[in-house]
């Protein structure tokens, strides 16, 4: 892991060199490149295994440079990008994206998502191979029934019994939005009664534990006005 | 064909040509009259029945036999020597020159002569050719007859007369009908030039209508009382002119070609006018009635108001109108006194209402089409500056991606506790920036309607509730206590959940940071109408200075006093982000009190 090689694309010099040296404090190695083409010329040319991507580049862009190399490669991606929009992440990902970070992006976050992602793509591929049946894995999740074992992308995670519980349930149902009441039901196991604020706040506690921005959760998601769900990656 | 007739050497031939026959026509009928002729022997046949016998001999005959007997005190003798015979009576007194036994003749018809066709009575031995003139009333009886002999002499000289102008009649008949044939050849071809089918327009037309008939009219009646007066009648029956009555007559050909000349030349103007329909607006009267038809409806068009704005002109044109609309009234009055200017007022009011309304709307047109365009102007101007700020954030975001990062390295390097403590403000200042850029491009694209929503039932409460328990922390930490009074039942709207929890979590966050210690926000939700209505209360820790439309401008801050955090767009989001998920949204102050009340449409 500390020898990973990561491939920096940005047009933006300054940005690039940033880049560069945060990783490099971090322990990896990092090779840049200033555009679409130059991007894929490096990554022929070298063992690579996390690239960031910056989208609006000249030459070749972020989102076909994200499609030429998903036609080879299944590495992590992750873009970088000062497009915000909801439908511009959704796009990112739709395209084979693994990560969206939004510009300007908080140091330290993109470094803990080049960490997860390095994570998920060279260990737990391992670990996918001998799931047991006792195991629900979504994204970088892994949630054990026996053991009772949390992990977020390898890494182990403390929850507390409900905390677990809620995840157990979401977890087994991804993409399916549950209601405080149902969840409240399901987990505590008595009648619910208004119990939004309860459930809300284990959600959060649950949020800053494993997601890596809790403000913009990337896998436990609140549906304002309806309920919650884990996203299905 | 057109070569010819258009070409202007042509036309002045046949110019010459028209005023000479016309002259001939003219001296020959003159010639005539000179000489005595007599016009009225080619229409009627015999001479008794002419209107020349009537007038000539007749009528001076019975004038003088009258005067006889009016005057009978002071006649001695009663004249017996006269070309024709006469019977007149009063009752008492009898004046003839006619023999005793012709006279019971004229006794024989007293009772029935008028009865007799044509009043003729048989006298002498040619029954055709006598001439009997019988006149009575209730005083007088009388009888004239004329000879036959005296008749037949005058019949004679009637058919001389005759036949004598006749070829003189052919003459101008044939004069006539080419002067004719040239006068319409004229008017066909006034106007027209070779090689193109223009009207062209003389200096002689420069002359307004009025002037040119006047003109007209005046030459012709000096050409033709000049002809009445210049000569005199020939009595001899010679048909031979005299020495004087040739000058006359040259002296009136030349005065005919002059006076036809000009006539004819005022003519075809007339005709080049009508040619190119402006015989009436050429004139002086329909310039007049234009004139002051353009000054009453500058009044009117706007032409008048032209320097004020479109209103302020349909004020003045009001005024005009009620003013103008009075006086009509009063001079209808007025007028009821001269009955044929009664109608003038009325007509010219109906003209006013006419410009009144019709330039009303004109300007009502423009004011709305002026409308249509400013409003188009901003919302065009609306998306520029949304454009503006959408590019000028994606151009923020890059430079500011290079400050946070080296920001952070430096952060990374062994500094002096000085250098830290100013790391740690550039750090906190620039994520502050960010945040500002972020709520700037979301206020940008919801304002400009370019946004993407995500719209689904929802439950209101819920999703308050949500957000409470998702801010519990800073909840907890600001010391300040959220009451809530939220309905039982689910709350369903249509809206877009994401954007509404930015709402009310800038609206909480507002609350928070802003209120008095120790005091609560109330938060209450219930449904009234239809519409969920939604109010967030919080007692200010300070004073408001401003109204709830300076807080809501965009970008600007209400209170100097206000903390430095956040990027003071807070509520123009929740404004709004509101808006665009379909409800409203009303900002109070009253006092210490900050209110904020939003309604959506429930959906059952």
């Amino acid at each position: 892991m500390d020898h990973a090689t990561i491939l920096v694309v940005d047009d933006d010099k300054e940005i690039a060199n940033a880049i560069e040296k945060l990783l490099t404090l971090e322990g990896y190695r990092v090779i840049k490149a200033y555009n679409g083409l130059e991007a894929l010329d490096a990554l022929v040319a070298n063992n690579i295994q996390l690239i960031l991507l910056d989208v609006m580049m000249p030459k070749l862009d972020g989102l076909s440079t994200t499609l030429k190399i998903r036609e080879k490669k299944n590495i992590p991606i992750i873009i970088l990008s000062a497009k915000s929009e909801d439908s511009d992440k959704i796009l990112g990902l739709t395209m084979g994206a693994d990560d969206y970070v939004t510009k300007p992006f908080n140091p330290q976050e993109l470094v803990a998502r080049v960490k997860s992602q390095l994570r998920r793509y060279m260990y737990l591929g391992d670990m996918r191979n001998s799931i047991s049946s006792s195991q629900l894995i979504v994204g970088g999740l892994s949630l054990d029934r026996e053991t009772k074992e949390f992990k977020v992308d390898g890494v182990p995670v403390k929850l507390t019994p409900t905390e677990f519980k809620i995840m157990e349930l979401l977890m087994s149902n991804p993409g399916i939005v549950f209601s405080a009441e149902k969840i409240y039901e399901k987990v505590w196991q008595e009648e619910a009664y208004s119990v939004e604020n309860t459930v809300m706040v284990h959600i959060r506690r649950i949020r800053e534990k494993i997601e890596i921005n809790p403000k913009e959760p990337k896998y436990l998601k609140v549906v304002w006005g309806i309920g919650y769900k884990i996203e299905k990656c | 064909m057109k070569n010819v007739s258009r070409n202007n050497k042509t036309k002045i031939i046949a110019f010459i040509l028209a005023v000479i026959f016309i002259t001939a026509v003219v001296l020959q009928i003159q010639y005539l009259v000179c000489t005595g002729r007599e016009f009225e022997s080619l229409f009627v046949e015999k001479y008794k029945d002419s209107n020349n016998f009537y007038f000539n001999h007749v009528l001076p005959a019975r004038n003088k036999v009258m005067f006889l007997i009016e005057n009978k005190e002071e006649i001695v003798q009663p004249p017996q020597d006269l070309e024709y015979y006469y019977y007149v009576s009063d009752g008492e007194t009898v004046f003839t020159n006619v023999p005793e036994e012709s006279r019971k003749l004229f006794d024989q018809y007293n009772q029935n002569l008028y009865d007799l066709e044509n009043n003729n009575l048989i006298l002498g031995e040619n029954p055709e050719e006598g001439y009997l003139y019988h006149y009575a009333d209730d005083k007088y009886t009388l009888f004239l007859a004329f000879p036959d002999e005296y008749l037949y002499s005058e019949q004679v000289d009637w058919e001389n007369s005759r036949l004598t102008m006749m070829p003189y009649i052919a003459m101008m008949a044939a004069c006539l009908v080419l002067a004719l044939g040239l006068i319409v050849y004229l008017i066909l071809v006034t106007g027209r030039k070779l090689g193109d089918d223009e009207l062209h327009m003389g200096k002689i037309d420069k002359m307004y209508t009025e002037i040119q008939a006047f003109a007209f009219v005046s030459i012709l009646g000096i050409w033709v009382s000049i002809g009445m007066d210049l000569f005199e009648h020939n009595s001899d029956l010679t048909y031979k002119l005299g020495l004087s009555q040739v000058y006359s007559l040259i002296l009136y050909g030349i005065i005919t070609v002059a006076s036809i000349t000009l006539m004819g030349l005022l003519f075809l103007s007339m005709v080049r006018k009508i040619k190119a329909k402006t015989f009436i607006k050429h004139s002086i009267t329909y310039i007049i009635y234009f004139r002051i038809k353009d000054f009453l409806k500058s009044f009117f068009d706007g032409r008048r108001f032209e320097r004020f704005p479109l209103t302020k002109a349909l004020f003045y044109r009001q005024m005009v109108f009620i003013i103008v609309s009075g006086i009509l009234v009063l001079l209808t009055f007025l007028f009821m006194l001269i009955p044929p200017l009664m109608f003038i007022p009325p007509v010219i009011e109906i003209a006013v209402i006419y410009w009144y309304v019709k330039y009303n709307n004109k300007t009502y047109e423009e004011i709305n089409k002026g409308f249509d365009e400013s409003l188009e102007e901003q919302m065009k101007s609306e998306r520029m500056k949304v454009e503006l700020i959408t590019n000028v954030s994606h151009d923020l975001k890059t430079p500011l991606t290079s400050i946070i990062s080296y920001i952070d390295l430096l952060s990374k390097e062994e500094l002096s506790d000085t250098a830290r403590d100013y790391v740690n403000i550039l750090c906190e200042k620039s994520y502050r920036l960010k945040n500002i850029v972020s709520d700037l491009f979301d206020l940008a694209k919801s304002t400009s309607g370019d946004i993407n929503l995500d719209m689904e039932k929802l439950d209101l409460k819920k999703l308050i509730e949500q957000t409470l328990g998702d801010m519990e922390d800073e909840i907890e930490s600001s010391g300040l206590q959220i009451k809530t009074r939220l309905p039982e039942e689910p709350v369903y709207i249509i809206s877009d959940g994401k954007k509404l929890y930015r709402v009310f979590q800038n609206l909480i966050d507002n609350a928070l940071k802003y209120s008095l210690k120790g005091t609560r926000v109330y938060i209450e939700l219930e449904e009234v109408d239809g519409k969920a209505v939604t109010t967030i209360k919080n007692v200010a820790g300070y004073e408001m200075d401003f109204t709830a439309e300076e807080i809501l401008q965009r970008f600007t801050r209400g209170d100097k006093s206000r903390s430095t955090e956040g990027s003071g767009l807070g509520l123009s989001i929740a404004e709004s982000f509101t808006k665009v998920c379909g409800g409203s949204f009303k900002l109070d102050i009253d006092g210490d009190l900050f209110k904020v009340t939003m309604k959506f449409k429930t959906e059952r």
